[in-house]
């Protein structure tokens, strides 16, 4: 796993204002070099609760893709219109070259599962041929086992695969990319950022990991390694510099980040000189 | 610290003290008990007694308290409407307590002169006794760790460790031997210094603690202490007690007519000051508005209603009050615009918008946040719907401006899947 490098930049695909990664690759790689987690999505549909298991596509919260975008790490590719043109866009030679090779694809899956059929049967054969063996030295039974047998044998001389006669099954691709080229790296799209993203990459750049922290009743969770190895150590939320805070909303927190042996922080970007700064809550009554 | 000096300090009858939850008076009718017809009687002559001399049903002179503007809360000073609003009802808080106004008592104890023990030493007594146990678990666990470790590491080392606590052994004994040349045992060295070390700890100790302190002789204290607490009402309670009961007299702090002529004036003094900094333009979304109209709901339901900051929350729900039960219920105020007019007149969707950003707007991340507080001190989440009137031209009658509004209630648990398998 460490040796593994994707070329920068890298595409995030934006599905339905979700930025999603598909490339099991390129989830490693910026968890290891960018300290970014993303979230799991892939759930195995008839068992949703292991959600313990989940597997790819990794979605990323618009902070993490701001900031890998921000960095020059990475790019947004609209992935419904970029398909869309990526079909209507492709040339005669192109279109060709796409249909063969879904037809060649759909070849391949039609001769494996020929291939599965024949070495199923071919079994069941030699298992009939066994069992009629073992019913003894009759001499009616051996004239069947040795019909049997080069019944067998001339099956097997014809399982070896035909390949003319198969027809190809009609693949769904289930990847766009390829066939189609892959679009090319822009830094037109760029997520939107949310009043706490100032808040996001100060935090990051002081090299936390951070995680959507619904669960906690907070933005993000700061982790100060990774999130398998530690425990998170605070709570953090994003407020713009002269938002008014509920006192509430602070005894809240506080209680909530103490009681997790968590702190509760709270920090935000002051324009005027340009700096994060962020301050931490316990509650000292527990 | 000392457990247990065997005489054990009794409650108070709380049933008795707290017997009325309000601070009215109620005549009940006496029963009727058919084969004992006098007892007709009895029920007659209270049936008529409030035409000839009505039984009072409010305290005789209003309690007084003044209203606070920089505190904004209604201050009750005179010691025996403190009592009597603490006792029936659970109005209010101690400015110097937690919530029962017990300073006075505290301060007589902390100066010897053998007070009740307060809940806040209690509390604290409490605290300190956690803390200490925390620390005994956390050295117990440091010396199994520590135990481990060396049994590991003779483990590791196999049968040198022998050798080496045979030579340790003869070192300790040459070492010895030195010391016993030189002419002095080293016991003799050591005790005194160790007597003296544990004498003055103990002198220390007991001079940082303040229940084994020796109590000054009653002579030294001051024994007129001029009680310094007073009884702090939010703008709710003292509203409900002016308005709903009208055992309250609410006085301006400087002003040249020191009452209030109306209800009305004083929903309006509230009112305004319920903002921060106070506004003289009234809204239907005024906190306060808000707030009263939940905390008058679940007074009416015969809840003990107390502000719930220190939960997070706006209100807490006691059942029959803090001292018998805890708290079953957290209420959490939360404005509902379902009239019309909050989406179609531009002016509503503005006040709208500004009420709902309000508190850093009301997400589920908040939500969440709330819910985990509340799951973590045991109590149930109850979010009280207000909804909130279009603006109307202001009418003196308070009951029609409450009239208005209506309260829903939501409860809220959190889920997790592990604790629901069925």
């Amino acid at each position: 796993m460490a040796d593994i490098t994707v070329a920068e930049p890298f595409p995030i695909f934006a599905v339905a204002n979700k930025y999603i990664l598909y490339d099991i690759n390129t989830v490693t790689y910026i968890r290891r070099v960018h300290h970014i987690c993303g979230v799991l999505i892939g759930n195995i549909p008839q068992a949703a609760q292991q959600n313990v298991f989940s597997g790819i596509p990794l979605e990323l919260i618009p902070e993490e893709a701001r900031l890998l975008v921000e960095r020059g790490s990475a790019y947004i590719v609209d992935d419904v219109a970029s398909h869309r043109r990526g079909l209507t866009d492709l040339s005669a030679a192109e279109r060709i070259a796409f249909v063969s090779v879904l037809e060649k694809q759909g070849l391949e899956a039609a001769l494996a599962q020929k291939r599965k059929a024949d070495k199923k049967r071919e079994k069941h054969f030699e298992k009939a041929g066994g069992k009629a063996r073992k019913r003894g030295p009759d001499r009616e039974d051996t004239e069947l086992e040795s019909a049997s047998a080069s019944y067998a044998v001339s099956r097997a001389a014809s399982v070896v695969p035909n390949d003319s006669d198969v027809q190809p099954l009609c693949i769904t691709p289930t990847t766009s990319y390829p066939p189609l080229s892959a679009p090319k790296p822009t830094t037109a799209l760029l997520p939107p950022a949310s009043p706490s993203y100032d808040l996001f990459a100060h935090l990051h750049s002081k090299d936390y990991f951070l995680s959507p922290g619904l669960r906690f009743g907070c933005q993000y969770l700061a982790y100060p390694g990774d999130p398998l190895r530690f425990h998170s150590h605070f709570l953090a939320n994003g407020v713009a510099w002269d938002q008014e805070i509920s006192l509430l909303n602070i005894v809240a927190g506080g209680r909530l980040g103490t009681g997790v042996k968590k702190g509760y922080l709270v920090g935000g970007k002051d324009d005027s000189r340009d700096e994060v700064r962020v301050f931490c809550f316990e509650w000292a009554a527990m | 610290m000392s457990y247990g000096t065997g005489t054990r300090n009794r409650r108070p009858n709380y049933a008795q003290l707290h017997a009325r939850p309000l601070p009215l008076i109620t005549t009940p009718l006496p029963a009727f008990i058919p084969h004992n017809p006098l007892s007709l009687i009895r029920i007659l002559h209270a049936l008529l007694l409030p035409y000839i001399a009505p039984p009072p049903s409010h305290p005789a002179p209003r309690y007084q308290a003044y209203f606070s503007p920089a505190t904004r809360s209604v201050h009750v000073t005179d010691p025996a409407a403190v009592r009597a609003l603490w006792e029936s009802g659970f109005f209010g808080k101690g400015s110097l307590s937690r919530s029962e106004p017990t300073w006075l008592e505290g301060e007589k104890r902390r100066r010897g002169l053998g007070a009740e023990v307060t809940s806040e030493e209690v509390t604290a007594k409490r605290r300190r006794e956690r803390v200490e146990f925390k620390r005994e678990r956390a050295r117990l666990e440091r010396e199994a760790v520590e135990e481990q470790l060396r049994k590991e590491k003779i483990a590791a080392n196999g049968g040198a460790v022998d050798e080496l606590v045979e030579k340790v052994a003869a070192l300790e004994v040459t070492e010895v031997n030195g010391s016993a040349q030189a002419g002095e045992s080293p016991e003799t060295v050591e005790d005194p210094v160790e007597v003296v070390v544990e004498a003055s700890d103990l002198k220390a100790e007991a001079a940082a603690d303040p229940e084994t302190a020796p109590a000054p002789s009653v002579q030294d204290v001051d024994i007129h202490l001029v009680n310094q607490e007073h009884l702090q009402l939010s703008l709710e309670e003292a509203f409900f007690l002016t308005y709903a009961l009208g055992v309250l007299d609410v006085q301006l702090p400087s002003s040249s007519s020191p009452t209030l002529p109306t209800n009305a004036s004083y929903l309006h003094l509230f009112r305004t000051h319920s903002r921060f900094p106070p506004s003289a333009t009234l809204t239907p979304t005024d906190p306060f508005l808000l707030r009263y109209a939940v905390y008058h709901h679940f007074r009416a339901l015969g809840w003990v209603v107390r502000d719930g900051v220190k939960f997070a929350s706006d209100f807490l729900l006691y059942e029959r009050g803090p001292v018998f039960k805890h708290a079953a219920f957290a209420v959490m105020v939360l404005p509902s615009f379902t009239h019309e007019y909050w989406f179609e007149d531009p002016l509503g969707v503005k006040e709208r918008r500004r009420v709902e950003g309000e508190r850093g707007g009301r997400d589920w991340v908040w939500l969440h946040c709330v819910n985990r507080v509340q799951t973590a001190v045991v109590k149930t989440l109850v979010i009280a719907y207000v909804d909130v009137p279009p603006p109307g031209e202001e009418v003196d009658d308070v009951g029609d401006v409450l009239g208005r509004y209506k309260v829903r209630e939501f409860c809220l648990s959190r889920w997790s899947p592990n604790r629901n398998r069925g």
